[in-house]
């Protein structure tokens, strides 16, 4: 299908890099459908580009790559609307954002992508984990969670 | 709003598949159990609000704000290709 976007123009996408969000994410309700795109510059980066509003799109990467203590805790309720039989088949990604200092990553709501099911949800992790992990060159250790 | 005044252990029901149990009740905390169709997501109101403001600020990020983000990438972390929840 063809979608138009602010960022990156008309763009094809396949239905395999379709992803279906049953809940939307929160603030972003009526976004159900997502392709994940991979940066032109950067193989640390992903988009979320939603296939119905062009203009919304998200920045994701892998957390660990970035955290590398990161061990998300997602509560089973929060995982069992994704029908993922097998964690193995389960992808997770975090959204970046930006504060007044610079790049952050949201590990409070990571994003769980059933990849065989093409189908995603933003959970509550468990913890108290940053909804703004700052990135800086010389990393703080994340904080062992409770 | 509607407001009811339950006791420990009384159930409000919402629709016809969700049931809010009153579970404990100590000084000004009140337990507060759930039952609803996993589809519907159940959050403390404040959590759910911060994570709908930073989707909001997040979606506003333009490439050019993340060119410099593989700066950042730990030379020593997990390879890209998927990171498994526990």
């Amino acid at each position: 299908m063809r979608i138009t976007t602010t960022r990156f123009g008309c763009i094809d996408v396949e239905a395999s890099d379709l992803i279906r969000f049953p809940s939307g994410m929160p603030g972003l309700e009526d976004c159900r459908e997502w392709a994940l795109l991979a940066d032109a510059s950067n193989d640390a980066l992903g988009w979320l580009q939603s296939t119905t509003r062009g203009d919304v799109a998200l920045a994701v990467v892998s957390p660990r790559r970035f955290v590398p203590e990161y061990q998300v805790r997602i509560p089973r309720s929060e995982l069992s609307p994704l029908a993922l039989a097998d964690m193995r088949q389960a992808q997770v990604v975090v959204v970046v954002g930006q504060n007044g200092t610079g790049l952050t990553l949201n590990l409070k709501a990571p994003i769980v992508i059933n990849l065989e099911a093409r189908t995603g949800r933003q959970v509550v992790a468990s913890g108290d984990l940053p909804l703004q992990y700052e990135l800086f060159h010389e990393r703080p250790s994340l904080k062992k969670s409770a | 709003m509607l407001v009811l005044s339950r006791q420990r252990d009384e159930s409000i029901m919402i629709g016809d598949n969700i049931v809010v149990t009153i579970v404990d009740i100590r000084g000004d905390k009140v337990r507060l159990g759930i039952n609803a169709p996993s589809e519907i997501p159940v959050h403390r109101q404040e959590v759910y609000e911060a994570i709908q403001r930073e989707n909001l600020r997040a979606s506003r990020l333009e490439p050019g704000d993340t060119q410099d983000i593989g700066t950042f990438a730990n030379r020593n972390a997990a390879r890209p290709g998927g990171d498994k929840p526990r």
